[in-house]
C-alpha cells in the first residue's frame, strides 16, 4: 500500500494573548495508506484539529513539510501552499457546513458546478451521490427542514460526488445522538468500501475511534503519543495517558519487595501477579474495570471484600478496597456480589507503568485552558 | 424552551383570582394610554383627510394628489429613497466584508469610527455638506471654481444627487452594522467547505458569503428605505431653498405656508396618506423578504473565521476605508466647527475673521437657552415616561398575555410606521382644542405627546427582548423560595430588566434631544427645541451662529454618548 | 425532613391527560429518582408538588402537612409549601451574588440578620462554594451555578428537596461529579431528595429508590436498584433500563423452540405460560455468550472494537441479534470472526408477551 498523506516534521505554533507561544503540534511525523482509515484521537488541545486543517491547506505550517498522494502541497521552507480548492479533498465538519440557501441537489452538485461539469454528468453524479446516503427523493427539500443526520448526509453527498482520493472527517458525528452516531458510522464506512477513498478522522471519543479505524494516532499536548492499530492501543497502551484515554482504568499504586507487587497500604498481601524484571521500586499496574475476575474467596486471587455495589445500565459496578486503594471492577449484572461479602480478584494481563508524573497533569491542564 | 410557555400561563392560573385584579388594572392602563396617545392622532389624520366638518370629502384628497408639486415631491421621495437604499447598502456591504473578513489592519478603531455618523443627526451634515458644496456659494466650490478656472460651481450639493450623497453617508451604516454581525455569527466551516468543495476565494464570496448574509443585507437595506422616505432633515436643509421638496418637506411647506390655517392642516392631513401608504408599501416588502429568507448561520464551535489576505490590495483598500472616513465623519465635523467661528458667513476662511463672539450670541440669547431647556425637558420626560409606559406594555403583552394583547402589539408598534412629520399633524389635529376642548398648541406639552408617541415602541421592544430573557424558572424558583408574586415580581423580573429599561431609555433620550422633524411642525414662539433652533438660525440667514449652536448640540451629543456607553458597560449579570 | 405522598393525582393540559391517577409515596430520608422518558409526565408531577400546577384531582401530603387536596379544596401558595428545587437550567438569579442568591429564601422568611449570614456560609460550605460567595453567577461554570442553585435549596429546612434534571446541561465529567456530590450531601442531611430524570444510568448512579414512569404517564415499577435490575416487573422496564434482544418462543414438537423463521430448540430453563404462545424472550446483549456445545447456531455478520468490549451483531434464523463480549471474555475464550459461525447460550432470560408489530433490535 502506497503512503497517501505524509506528514514529515509538522510543527504549529500560536501565539496567545494569556498564555504566550503555545506548540499545538509539535513535530508530528506520520504517513497514512492508501485506503486506511485513520484516527487522530486526543483531548481538546492536543493538535488534532490544527493538523487536519494544516492538511486541508487552511493553516500554514510553523515547519515540516506534508504530502498528498506523493504531491507536496505545504512546505514550511519552501513558503508553498496549495491552497486548499486545490488539493482535491473530501471534508465533512462537526457543524455539518451545509449551506442553508440552497436546496440537497444544489449543495451536493455545488462542487461539480465549480468544475464545470456538464449538466447531464451533474445530474447523474449527483444522483450517484444521494443514492449512496440515502437521501434520494430530498433533492429540492432545503437543509433547514432536514434532521441533523439527514444534514450530515449532505455533507457526506457533497465530498463523495468529486469522488476524492482525501477524505478528512473533522468530528463529523459529535453533533448527533448516539443511536444515529452508530447508524452514521456504519455508513461512511460503507461508502469507504464502495469509493475506496482513504480517511482521516479526528475526534475526541475513543469508541467511535476504534470503531471506524484500521490504525490510529493518540495525541496529547500537541505530541505523538502512540499510532497502532484499535485493538494493540487498546491492549498496550505505551503509557497510562494513553491507558486512561483509551477506555476505562483503574490504577494500582504499588510497592516492589521481592519480586512480589505489594498494594499500597495492604504491605503482607501481594498481588497475584508476575511482575516484570525491569519494575522499579514504585510502580502502577493498570487494568480495566471489566477485565477484572471477581471470585468467591477461593484463596486464588486476592483476598478481600465488596465495599460498594452500584447497579449500572448495562453491569454492574463493585467498589473493592486493594490496600488502600478502592479498586473499580465491572461485571455483566449476572455476577452478583452483595455489599460486604468476601470476594476475590484476579487480573488479567495488566499493563505497568512507572509511579504517577504529577507534572505532566499539570500541564496538560493548562493548556486545557487555552 | 417550549415547557416555558405553558409554565408561565400555568403558573398565572395557579394565582387564581387574587392577581388577576392587579393584572387587570395593568391591561386597562395601557389601552387607555395607548388609545391616548397613538389611536387618537391617527385616526384624526385619517378622518380629517377624508371628511370635513363630518362628511365624506374627497375632494382636498384627490386635489393633493392631482397637484404636479406634490407628484413631483413623491417622485423626488421615491428617488432620493432608492438612491439612497442602493448607493447605501453597497457602501455598508463593501465595508462590513472588508472589516469582517480581510485582514486590513486597525479594525477596532475603523469599526468605532463607521459607528459615528449613526449617532450624528443627519442635519447637521446636511448644513455641512451644504456649506462646502451650495451651488451658489459653497466654500470648497468657490475653491475649486478658482482652482481650476470654471464659470460655474463645479459640484451643486442642492440636488437630488446631493440628498442622496448625504443621507448614504449617515444611513450606510445601517446595512454595516447588520451585516458586519452576520459576517461575525457566521459559521467560518460554511466558507471552508466551499473551499474543499474547488470554489476560489472570489466564488465563495459570491455564491456562499453574500447570500448567506443577504437576510441582513435586506434587513438593513430596508431600513435605510423606510428611514429615508420618512425623512425631513436633509431635503428640507438642501433642498427646500431651491424648490426640490420630498413628501415630508412638502408637507411641511403647506402647513408653513398656510400659516397654521386649517385648511393647510387639511391638506397636510391629505399628503401624510400618501407618504403612509407609500412607507406602509415598503415596510410590508420588508417584512416579506426578511421572512422568506432567514437561515441559521450559527456558529457550531467557536473558531476564528479564517480572514482572507488582501494581500496587494491591502493598503490602496486601507487608503480607500481612511478616505472614506474622513469624508463622511471629520470633513462635515470640521466644517462646522470653522464656521462656528467666523464673522460672518460668507468671508474666507482666514485666522483674521475667526471670532468666539456666534458663541456669546447663541449663549446670550434667551430662545436659544430656551431651547436647550425644551430639549433636554422634553425628551428626558419623553424618556422617562416611555420607559416605564413600555416596560407596562411589554409586562402586558409577554407575560399577562390578555385577550387583544395583539392588538396591543400592533397599535404600540405602530408609531414606528408612521413619520414623524405625519405623527405631529395628527397630534396638532388631536390636541388643538378640536377633543375635549384640550388645546396644547404652541406648548411644550404638545411636542412631549408627539414624542411619547414616536418612541414608545423603542422601550418596548427593548423591555420586551428583556422580559423574554427571563426565564420563568426564574420567578418560579423565587416563588418556591418563600417570595409571593409582587415580592418575586419586585426582588427578581425588575431588577433583571432595568438595564433593558435604562437603555431603552438612552435610545429614546438621545435621538429626541437632536429631533427636528417632528418638532418642526409643532414648535411655538417660546417651545422651540435644540434642532428647530438650529434650523431657524440657518433658515434667517444667521449661519454661523447655527453653526455654533451645532457644535454645541454636537458636543453634548458626544457627552450623552460617552456616559451611555460607560454605563451600559457596566451593567450586572443577565 | 418528611415523606411525601401522591395521591390519585390528574393533571390535564387542555384535552391532554398527562397524569391519571397517580400514586406514589416517597420515603423519608431517601433518593427517589422518578424516571421515565420525556414527555412522561414526571416534571407535571413536582411541578404540581410545587404547587406551580394544579391537578384536578388527588392530594398531595409532605410528612403531616396537606398541601394540596382537590376534594378539601386546599391548595398551599407555591411560597408556603416549603420545598426546595433545583432547575434543571439552574435558575440561579444573575443580578445577584452566591451570596445574595442563598439568603434570598432565608430573607423571605424574615430571619435576623446574622442568622441569614451563618445559615448561608454554611449551605455554601456544603457545596464547597464558600470562596465565590461574592461573584456574579456568570462568572461561575456550570457546574459551579448548579451547585448555588443546590445551596439555594438548602439554605432552608425544606421538608423535601426537588431536583429537576439538575445535571443535564453539564458535561459527561462534571455529571459524574456532581451525582456523588448530591448523594454525599443528602448522606449529610438526611434529606429527602426527590430527583427527575431521564437518564436511566444517573437515575441508578444516584437513587435509594427508584419510579420508573411509562410514556403514558403511569407509574410502571417502584422499587430499589436491584429489584428493577434484577427483578424487572415488566417488559418496559427491562427495555427501558438498557439494551434488550428478544426472540419470539414456542412450544414445538419437542419442548420449546425459538421461532426464528424456522424453530430452533432451545434447552434452557423456561416458564410453563410462556409457551402458551405470543411470548418472547428477552436477553441482554452481555448475557449472550459464545459456547461451542451449545445447540442454537448463530453467524457473525459484523463485529466491531469498542475498546472495553466487541460488539457483535449475530443472525439467529431471520433475526438478527446484538451481543456483546467484554474483554475479559474475549481474552478467556477468544473472538468470533465475521462469516463464522459460532454456538451461542442465553443466560439470565425474561420472558414477556410480544408487543404488537415489536421487532428485534
Amino acid at each position: 500500500m502506497a503512503d497517501q498523506i505524509v506528514l514529515r516534521h509538522v510543527t504549529k505554533k500560536f501565539t496567545t494573548k494569556t498564555l504566550g507561544d503555545i506548540i499545538a503540534v509539535d513535530d508530528f511525523n506520520l504517513s497514512v495508506h492508501e485506503g486506511e482509515c485513520f484516527s487522530f484521537l486526543g483531548p481538546s488541545g492536543c493538535g488534532k484539529s490544527t493538523t487536519l486543517r494544516m492538511i486541508a491547506g487552511f493553516e500554514d505550517l510553523t515547519e515540516g513539510e506534508i504530502e498528498l498522494c506523493g504531491k507536496l502541497v505545504s512546505s514550511s521552507k519552501k513558503n508553498l501552499y496549495v491552497p486548499p480548492e486545490d488539493r482535491g479533498l473530501g471534508m465533512v465538519f462537526q457543524a455539518f457546513a451545509v449551506w442553508p440557501h440552497m436546496n440537497v441537489f444544489e449543495n451536493v452538485a455545488f462542487p461539480l458546478r465549480i468544475q464545470k461539469v456538464n449538466k447531464t454528468d451533474i445530474n447523474r453524479r449527483v444522483a450517484e451521490a444521494l443514492h449512496h446516503t440515502s437521501l434520494t427523493g430530498l433533492e429540492t427539500t432545503f437543509p433547514s427542514d432536514l434532521s441533523g443526520g439527514q444534514q450530515q448526509r449532505i455533507a457526506l453527498a457533497r465530498a463523495i460526488v468529486t469522488n476524492p482520493k482525501v477524505m478528512l472527517l473533522d468530528e463529523p458525528l459529535s453533533n448527533l445522538d448516539p443511536k444515529l452516531r452508530e447508524t452514521m458510522r456504519f455508513e461512511i464506512k460503507a461508502l469507504q468500501r464502495k469509493f475506496n477513498f482513504t480517511i482521516i478522522f479526528v475526534t475526541h471519543d475513543q469508541s467511535e475511534a476504534m470503531a471506524i479505524s484500521d490504525r490510529m494516532m493518540v495525541c496529547d499536548m500537541g505530541r505523538i503519543m502512540q499510532i497502532d492499530t484499535p485493538e494493540n492501543l487498546y491492549n498496550k497502551p505505551c503509557n497510562r495517558f494513553v491507558h486512561n484515554f483509551l477506555g476505562e482504568s483503574t490504577f494500582i499504586n504499588v510497592e516492589i519487595r521481592e519480586g512480589k507487587a505489594f498494594p499500597k497500604g495492604h504491605p503482607e498481601q501481594a498481588l497475584d501477579l508476575m511482575v516484570p524484571a525491569d519494575a522499579a521500586h514504585e510502580m502502577v499496574v493498570a487494568t480495566r474495570p471489566n477485565e477484572i475476575a471477581l471470585k468467591g474467596p477461593d484463596g486464588t486471587g486476592f483476598t478481600t471484600h465488596v465495599e460498594k455495589r452500584i447497579f449500572l445500565t448495562d453491569r454492574t459496578e463493585y467498589l473493592v478496597p486493594v490496600g488502600d486503594q478502592l479498586l473499580k471492577v465491572q461485571t455483566p449484572h449476572r455476577v452478583t456480589f452483595s455489599e460486604g461479602e468476601a470476594c476475590s480478584v484476579h487480573f488479567v494481563e495488566p499493563m505497568w507503568y512507572p509511579a504517577d508524573d504529577a507534572e505532566a497533569e499539570k500541564e496538560r491542564h493548562r493548556r486545557q485552558l487555552v | 424552551m417550549k415547557r416555558y410557555d405553558g409554565a408561565s400561563a400555568e403558573l398565572a392560573a395557579v394565582d387564581g383570582r387574587k392577581r388577576l385584579n392587579m393584572d387587570k388594572v395593568m391591561t386597562a392602563i395601557c389601552f387607555v394610554l395607548l388609545l391616548v396617545i397613538v389611536v387618537i392622532p391617527i385616526v384624526m389624520i385619517i378622518y380629517n383627510a377624508f371628511f370635513n366638518e363630518g362628511k365624506l370629502e374627497l375632494g382636498t384628497f384627490v386635489d393633493q394628489i392631482k397637484e404636479e408639486k406634490n407628484l413631483s415631491a413623491m417622485w423626488n421621495t421615491l428617488k432620493i429613497a432608492i438612491g439612497a437604499t442602493i448607493l447605501g447598502t453597497i457602501m455598508g456591504v463593501f465595508y462590513a466584508w472588508l472589516l469582517g473578513r480581510s485582514d486590513i489592519p486597525a479594525k477596532g478603531l475603523m469599526r468605532a469610527l463607521f459607528n459615528i455618523p449613526y449617532m450624528f443627526p443627519p442635519f447637521l451634515g446636511a448644513m455641512a455638506w451644504d456649506m462646502m458644496f451650495n451651488g451658489r456659494s459653497g466654500y470648497i466650490n468657490k475653491f475649486l471654481r478658482t482652482l481650476l478656472g470654471l464659470k460655474t460651481m463645479p459640484i451643486n450639493i442642492n440636488s437630488v444627487w446631493g440628498i442622496i450623497f448625504v443621507e448614504v453617508s449617515y444611513y450606510f451604516p445601517f446595512v454595516f452594522m447588520q451585516v458586519v454581525s452576520a459576517l461575525e455569527r457566521m459559521d467560518p466551516t460554511l466558507e471552508e467547505s466551499a473551499r474543499i468543495a474547488g470554489a476560489k476565494q472570489r466564488q465563495v464570496i459570491w455564491k456562499i458569503t453574500l447570500p448567506l448574509v443577504k437576510p441582513a443585507i435586506s434587513a438593513g437595506a430596508l431600513l435605510i428605505l423606510t428611514t429615508s422616505l420618512a425623512h425631513f432633515g436633509v431635503p428640507a436643509i438642501l433642498g427646500y431653498a431651491r424648490g426640490i421638496y420630498t413628501l415630508p418637506t412638502r408637507i411641511y411647506a403647506v402647513i408653513y405656508n398656510s400659516g397654521g390655517s386649517f385648511d393647510g392642516i387639511r391638506q397636510g392631513a391629505a399628503l401624510s396618506v400618501m407618504l403612509v401608504v407609500v412607507v406602509s408599501l415598503a415596510l410590508i416588502l420588508q417584512n416579506r423578504i426578511l421572512s422568506a429568507g432567514s437561515y441559521d448561520i450559527i456558529k457550531g464551535k467557536s473558531m476564528r473565521p479564517t480572514l482572507i489576505k488582501l494581500r496587494g490590495a491591502k493598503i490602496p483598500l486601507l487608503v480607500l476605508a481612511i478616505l472614506t472616513l474622513v469624508l463622511i465623519v471629520i470633513v462635515p465635523l470640521v466644517m462646522i466647527v470653522l464656521i462656528s467661528f467666523l464673522k460672518a458667513y460668507g468671508l474666507p476662511l482666514a485666522f483674521e475673521n475667526f471670532t468666539l463672539d456666534q458663541y456669546k450670541t447663541v449663549f446670550a440669547s434667551n430662545g436659544t437657552i430656551d431651547s436647550i431647556k425644551n430639549s433636554l425637558f422634553a425628551s428626558i420626560t419623553a424618556g422617562i415616561v416611555c420607559m416605564f409606559l413600555g416596560t407596562l406594555v411589554a409586562y402586558v403583552v409577554q407575560k399577562i398575555r390578555p385577550k387583544g394583547k395583539g392588538a396591543l402589539e400592533v397599535i404600540s408598534m405602530l408609531p414606528y410606521a408612521i413619520p414623524g412629520t405625519v405623527l405631529s399633524i395628527g397630534v396638532i389635529l388631536a390636541w388643538s382644542g378640536r377633543i375635549l376642548g384640550i388645546n396644547l398648541y404652541n406648548t411644550i406639552w404638545i411636542i412631549l405627546v408627539a414624542y411619547l408617541a414616536r418612541y414608545l415602541s423603542f422601550s418596548m421592544k427593548t423591555s420586551s427582548a428583556a422580559l423574554l430573557q427571563v426565564h420563568s424558572s426564574l420567578e418560579e424558583a423565587a416563588r418556591v423560595c418563600g417570595a409571593s408574586h409582587t415580592e418575586s415580581l419586585a426582588d427578581i423580573t425588575l431588577p433583571l430588566i432595568r438595564p433593558a429599561m435604562v437603555s431603552g431609555f438612552f435610545l429614546i433620550f438621545l435621538p429626541a434631544m437632536r429631533e427636528v422633524t417632528t418638532s418642526i411642525l409643532l414648535y411655538g414662539p417660546y417651545t422651540r427645541t435644540l434642532g428647530v433652533q438650529i434650523y431657524s438660525l440657518r433658515d434667517a440667514g444667521m449661519i454661523p451662529q447655527a453653526a455654533a449652536l451645532a457644535t454645541v448640540a454636537i458636543g453634548i451629543i458626544i457627552v450623552l454618548n460617552t456616559i451611555v456607553t460607560k454605563l451600559t458597560k457596566d451593567r450586572k449579570g443577565v | 425532613m418528611a415523606n411525601v405522598k401522591f395521591d390519585n393525582i390528574t393533571v390535564s393540559y387542555g384535552n391532554h391527560t398527562v397524569l391519571k391517577n397517580f400514586s406514589l409515596e416517597v420515603e423519608s430520608g431517601k433518593i427517589v429518582c422518578l424516571v421515565g422518558p420525556s414527555g412522561c409526565g414526571k416534571t407535571t408531577l413536582v411541578r404540581a408538588l410545587l404547587g406551580l400546577n394544579k391537578p384536578e384531582t388527588g392530594s398531595i401530603m409532605v410528612g403531616e402537612r396537606c398541601l394540596f387536596d382537590a376534594k378539601k379544596r386546599v391548595n398551599v401558595p407555591a411560597e408556603k409549601r416549603n420545598i426546595g428545587i433545583v432547575f434543571q437550567d439552574y435558575a440561579v438569579w444573575p443580578h445577584m451574588t452566591v451570596l445574595e442568591n442563598v439568603c434570598y429564601p432565608l430573607k423571605k422568611q424574615r430571619r435576623p440578620k446574622d442568622e441569614i449570614q451563618k445559615r448561608a456560609m454554611r449551605a455554601l460550605e456544603q457545596v464547597h462554594m464558600t470562596e465565590y460567595a461574592k461573584h456574579l453567577p456568570n462568572q461561575l461554570s456550570g457546574g459551579q451555578q448548579q451547585r448555588v442553585a443546590i445551596a439555594r435549596a438548602l439554605v432552608v429546612d425544606s421538608d423535601v428537596l426537588v431536583m429537576d434534571e439538575p445535571i443535564t446541561n453539564l458535561d459527561a465529567k462534571l455529571r459524574e461529579e456532581m451525582l456523588l456530590e448530591i448523594r454525599m450531601i443528602q448522606k449529610r442531611l438526611n434529606a429527602t431528595i426527590l430527583y427527575i430524570t431521564h437518564d436511566q444510568q444517573s437515575a441508578l448512579q444516584l437513587c435509594d429508590k427508584m419510579a420508573i414512569m411509562e410514556q403514558d404517564g403511569t407509574l410502571c415499577q417502584y422499587g430499589t436498584d436491584e429489584e428493577i435490575i434484577l427483578h424487572p416487573a415488566n417488559r418496559f422496564t427491562f427495555e427501558f433500563i438498557g439494551v434488550s434482544n428478544f426472540l419470539p418462543v414456542e412450544k414445538g414438537s419437542n419442548g420449546a423452540v425459538l421461532n426464528c423463521g424456522s424453530p430452533i430448540p432451545y434447552d434452557g430453563e423456561i416458564p410453563q405460560e410462556a409457551l402458551a404462545g405470543g411470548y418472547e424472550m428477552g436477553v441482554r446483549p452481555n448475557d449472550i455468550v459464545f459456547d461451542a456445545s451449545s445447540p442454537i447456531l448463530a453467524k457473525v455478520t459484523s463485529r466491531v472494537f469498542l475498546g472495553s468490549e466487541y460488539n457483535y451483531f449475530l443472525t439467529v434464523g431471520d433475526r438478527q441479534i446484538r451481543v456483546q463480549q467484554s474483554m475479559l471474555d474475549a481474552r478467556t475464550r477468544g473472538v468470533a470472526d465475521e462469516g463464522e459461525t459460532v454456538g451461542i447460550r442465553f443466560l439470565n432470560t425474561r420472558f414477556y408477551p410480544a408487543k404488537k408489530g415489536a421487532q428485534t433490535v
